[in-house]
């Protein structure tokens, strides 16, 4: 159904935008070539456009049965070969990326599992910052950083092709960091709760070893993430167009830009249904696998929650981050982000231009502080709309499942281009554009956290104790999944940002010369190498704004000396959580004691 | 040793991917023959093989009807009857010669001694069919669209072309790569066109590997004498930044249509400027909003300095803009006129106009934001919109904004220099972006066209420029130059002002 939708919706695109696929596939075969009324005429009669969107997806649909994807409308060559030739190619990138995130999240997590394993979580130090500050590293500026300095400068690796194996070293390093940084984040949430569990205390009573217990913590946690990591193999897969560009990878990603561009619509039809296939694909495997790990237990609600209502640990670290971002942002306040010289181009930072300046003479610093406001607040609009959808949505997995699955399947570029076909172009179309997408994670992350949930033992006991629905939901679960969700939202804040201006390029959003952050990164690319400042200051912000997400979820604190009470088997979390609120003055409120008694490790 | 239990996460996920390994590495993509260890080894001593990246790749599988027309051009596969020289001029090519008749309606062209690659002679009936099917071709490419073309064989080796009408500039319509000849053997039943091993060039087209790669061999019984190369590796990069970097680690020998933004870090050696017929130009609407007043042309013309643009933006790779044809067009240095009967500037007073660009060359994005702010400086209130081109330019034949930053060849197709101001500034013009009707530019236009002899051709050409910068509806800003990477060891790159030849017979790794 949903399938079919998305289908129908790419079929109908150029007549959804209003924009004459004969112009755009004229112009993806030769740039130069004056679309005169002819030309456009013979085109359309080449392609069969006069009959109509319903009888050209017809005919498509009618040759997908007999195994024929049918032929490009730009190359006239069968679409079939090419795009599977694609998708191997991405599946291969994503593959390697898989094996680099895993890596990632190894590193990230290493410390809370070696803790944890022993019981000293109480000695962890609260981190987080390095790796949002990964997180929030936009690809495409790893990769560049990549090509230029380990494969132009030092040669130690090809800087472009795909060709072997050691091509596939920093397309996937690019790719791999910040996705292993995500989901090392997101495991690094969970870990706690597993090893507070009462199995892990009895396990470490019993003298089992640390690495018996590390490994089953692991085990506990992954399921909860299982339905992101189908998420991150899907986009992966079709969204890394400009690791494919900076490392010129024939991946699905660009062919299926390009087709969007040019609305080749037998291949943008193909890749996008592979896409979705692949989505289905891997959402399945997720679900089996997290049936394969926590089956029985989910069987007999015999769970423990992973998310204990504690009391907040606030931090003194988002002070220090959020002070950082509001000094850089009050100093270049009285600059002027506009103003040109040409003379002054990509200057190196000094005593006039703190941060240096651009390919056109403008003051970096000046560009960042003034894009902040913007930025910050449609980033931080987009992102509390996708949490609300996530959240609301996730709370019906039957419904949102199979739709998370499809739309993240649907490359960005295509997304944007279908919400500005069916909703117009207007101001918010980019935010609406990103928001379609955005929540699909963070409702894949509720349902599966839910599931667990559900299937507690507190839960179990509130329920025979005669709990309402709404009343489990208010009390109990609600509580329970919205702050790790919440601070996976945070997490996805910088992406947000990006994946806006990303949009930029169609026509949507903001328009050059804006000083909007994801619009500097990408106008100041190109100069990456003879003038770094200009894109690391920018991403320097953007990656101190998800420290700032990521480290201030668990609430702040004034600076204060720390009083140590935590006792080995009480470790006193980071990830604060506010206590559900109790009201005993209600007199209805008889369960309250009983969950507290549950959800109270003491 | 913690790592080793985390690497269980993802583990069903990655032994999955472990176990579809040896399938997928059946998608990396073949570097091809030789092209790894290039240069000194292959080629049984005689010329090593080139190494190009090319920045298009083919849209049409090597279609010649389209744009990969050029790419066979610029390689050295694919020619025609005639040749066009750095200056503009037809020259022979597969034709020795050619004569008009019937006052100019048709043409007869003598061909030479040339044999396809494939072996069979080019006859007079090989080169006739071939020019049939371009006529017949659908679209028709551009050289010819508006032409009723018809070939017929004369005897052993001479061609008649006849056009409907009186065509002045055939043998120049004749350069352009989409009329190449064919052996007989590459036109298929549909219309297509397979050129690998079919047509007459230096280099033979021998494997292609969809739009990302392709092999080419020296074809040794070139008419015009053995290529100095022995093969050609190309690869096609999109990314201007990959195609810098593939020169710089070597991968390739050469790399075309550098970027502004990478062309500083190349090494001094290997970056190679040479002009084009391209030009950036401010189009601005005459047919509604703003720009409907002439003295407010005048005043944007007033306020915009080229020489910003070609400093500021192209970092020298441009010169300030003299006119419509510029320095790539060697004839018009000589033959300039001053516009005349401008308007007098008047005070723009804030009034609001949108420029669009396009981002496909991230250097015009840039000029825009230098225009706005010289516009801004001026008087006017400015917005830009910037997009990729694909999806402006719907909007922009459209008429919706009032001025438009766009790069264009102005001597695009043809080498003809009246093609484009026809088809850019007549009421009728199919690519009016500025939408002109000025009955002045019209008849000059129209008086340029009719014109046989080349030499007056140009001079009514060049009065029909100062006519068209009179009415200020285009402000020509910058000529364009085009940045080619070559190895400091590679001799003999061709670089053309018409972007029609990059590899030829001496060209030398």
């Amino acid at each position: 159904m949903l399938l079919a939708a998305l289908v129908g919706a790419i079929g109908l695109l150029p007549w959804l935008s209003r924009t004459d696929p004969a112009l755009t596939v004229l112009k993806a075969r030769s740039a130069d070539r004056d679309p005169t009324p002819e030309t456009l005429r013979a085109i359309r009669a080449e392609l069969g456009l006069d009959d109509g969107p319903w009888v050209l997806l017809g005919r498509w649909l009618g040759g997908l049965l007999h195994g024929d994807a049918g032929s490009s409308w730009v190359s006239g060559a069968p679409v079939l070969p090419g795009a599977v030739q694609a998708l191997g190619v991405s599946l291969l990138l994503m593959c390697g990326a898989l094996v680099v995130a895993a890596a990632t999240t190894a590193a990230v997590c290493a410390p809370t599992l070696r803790l944890g394993a022993r019981g000293r979580l109480g000695a962890r130090r609260p981190g987080g910052t390095a790796t949002a500050v990964l997180a929030s590293l936009p690809e495409f500026l790893v990769a560049s950083v990549l090509a230029s300095v380990i494969a132009v400068q030092l040669g130690w690796l090809p800087a472009l092709g795909w060709y072997g194996p050691q091509w596939m070293v920093l397309p996937s390093l690019a790719l791999g960091l910040p996705a292993g940084a995500v989901l090392g984040r997101m495991l690094d949430d969970l870990l706690p709760g597993a090893f507070a569990e009462p199995w892990a205390m009895a396990a470490a009573a019993r003298g089992l070893p640390p690495r018996s217990l590390a490994r089953q913590a692991v085990r506990r946690c992954v399921p909860g993430l299982l339905p992101n990591l189908g998420l991150f193999v899907v986009g992966l897969t079709g969204g890394s167009v400009a690791v494919e560009q900076i490392f010129d990878i024939p991946g699905l990603g660009r062919l299926t830009l390009h087709a969007a561009l040019a609305q080749d619509l037998p291949v943008l039809q193909t890749g996008t249904l592979a896409l979705v296939l692949l989505a289905a694909a891997a959402g399945l495997l997720a679900r089996i696998a997290a049936r394969l790990l926590i089956g029985p237990a989910l069987r007999d609600g015999a769970l423990q929650s992973l998310h204990r209502p504690r009391p907040p640990a606030p931090r003194t670290l988002p002070l220090l981050h959020g002070g950082l971002l509001a000094a850089v942002i009050g100093a270049g306040l009285p600059r002027d982000p506009l103003a040109l010289d040409t003379l002054a181009r990509l200057q190196a930072p000094s005593a006039e231009h703190p941060f240096g300046t651009d390919a056109l003479g403008r003051d970096v610093l000046a560009r960042i502080s003034h894009g902040a406001v913007t930025t910050l607040g449609t980033a931080l609009a987009v992102s509390a709309t996708a949490l609300v959808a996530g959240l609301l949505l996730g709370l019906l997995p039957r419904l949102s499942g199979p739709l998370a699955d499809t739309l993240s399947a649907v490359p960005p570029v295509l997304a944007g281009l279908l919400v500005t076909g069916i909703a117009g172009s207007g101001p918010w179309t980019p935010a609406l554009a990103v928001a379609v997408v955005a929540w699909s994670p963070l409702a894949a992350h509720t349902s599966s956290l839910l599931l667990q949930e559900r299937a507690t033992t507190h839960l179990v006991a509130t329920r025979a104790l005669g709990a309402g629905r709404w009343y489990l939901l208010r009390r109990e679960l609600l509580p329970a999944v919205v702050p790790p969700v919440a601070r996976h939202a945070l997490l996805r804040l910088p992406g947000v940002a990006l994946s806006l201006a990303a949009l930029g390029f169609l026509g949507l959003g903001a328009q050059p010369p804006s000083p909007e952050w994801g619009l500097l990164l990408a106008e100041n690319q190109p100069y990456a190498e003879r003038a770094p400042w200009a894109v690391l200051f920018p991403a320097a912000a953007l990656a101190l704004l998800g420290a700032l997400a990521v480290t201030a979820a668990g609430g702040v604190r004034l600076p204060r000396r720390r009083t140590r009470s935590a006792g080995p088997a009480v470790p006193p979390l980071d990830q604060g959580v506010p206590p559900p609120r109790r009201h005993p003055e209600r007199p209805d409120d008889l369960l309250a004691p009983v969950s507290a008694s549950q959800t109270d490790e003491r | 040793m913690v790592f080793i239990y985390i690497m269980r996460i993802p583990r069903r996920r990655l032994t999955a991917g472990l176990l579809l390994l040896p399938l997928l590495s059946g998608c990396f993509a073949s570097l091809g023959d030789g092209s790894a260890e290039t240069s000194d080894s292959s080629g049984s001593g005689e010329g090593g093989r080139l190494r190009v990246a090319l920045a298009f790749p083919p849209t049409q599988n090597y279609s010649p009807y389209g744009y990969d027309a050029y790419n066979l051009s610029r390689l050295g596969v694919a020619e025609g009857l005639t040749r066009l020289d750095a200056n503009g001029t037809a020259v022979p090519a597969l034709a020795e010669s050619w004569s008009r008749e019937k006052g100019g309606e048709s043409w007869l062209f003598t061909l030479r001694d040339a044999t396809f690659q494939d072996g069979e002679d080019v006859t007079a009936e090989a080169a006739a069919s071939a020019l049939t099917h371009v006529a017949a071709a659908k679209p028709a490419p551009a050289a010819i669209s508006g032409v009723k073309l018809t070939a017929e064989a004369v005897g052993e080796n001479r061609v008649r072309v006849s056009t409907g009408g009186a065509d002045p500039v055939l043998p120049l319509r004749l350069t352009n790569p989409s009329l190449a000849v064919f052996s007989p053997k590459a036109y298929g039943k549909k219309g297509t066109v397979n050129a690998v091993g079919t047509a007459t060039g230096p280099f033979e087209l021998t494997e292609v590997t969809g739009d990302r790669s392709a092999a080419l061999d020296r074809f040794d019984g070139y008419w015009g004498g053995r290529a100095q190369a022995s093969g050609i590796d190309v690869r096609y990069v999109s990314d201007g930044t990959a195609r810098a970097n593939a020169l710089r680690t070597g991968d390739v020998d050469i790399a075309e249509a550098i970027p502004v933004a990478q062309a500083a870090s190349l090494d001094k050696g290997t970056v190679h400027e040479s002009n084009t017929a391209r030009d950036t130009s401010l189009y601005l609407n005459t047919r509604s909003g703003v720009f409907t007043d002439p003295g407010l042309r005048a005043a944007a013309r007033a306020a915009v300095d080229g020489a910003t643009v070609a400093e500021g933006v192209y970092e020298g790779s441009a010169e300030p803009a003299q006119g419509i044809y510029g320095p790539a067009v060697t004839w018009a240095a000589g033959k300039r006129v001053q516009p005349s009967g401008r308007a007098a500037a008047t005070d723009p007073d804030g009034k609001s106009i949108t420029i669009a660009g396009y981002n496909d060359r991230p250097e015009l994005a840039e000029t825009a934001q230098v225009l706005q702010q010289q516009l801004e400086k001026a008087g006017f209130e400015v917005k830009l919109e910037v997009r990729t081109y694909a999806r402006l330019e719907g909007d922009l034949l459209a008429g919706k904004f009032d001025a438009a930053v766009v790069a264009r060849n102005m001597m695009t197709d043809t080498g003809d220099p009246v093609t484009v101001l026809d088809s850019d500034f007549t009421c009728d013009g199919s690519y009016n972006l500025a939408f002109l009707c000025d009955r002045d530019v019209d008849r000059l236009v129209a008086t340029a066209r009719a014109e046989a002899d080349p030499a007056k051709r140009q001079d009514a050409a060049m009065k029909a420029e100062a006519a068209i910068l009179g009415t200020d509806a285009v402000i020509p800003l910058v000529h364009l130059k085009a940045v080619t990477g070559v190895r400091a060891s590679v001799q003999g790159t061709r670089l053309d002002p018409y972007e029609r030849e990059l590899v030829g017979v001496g060209t030398r790794p």
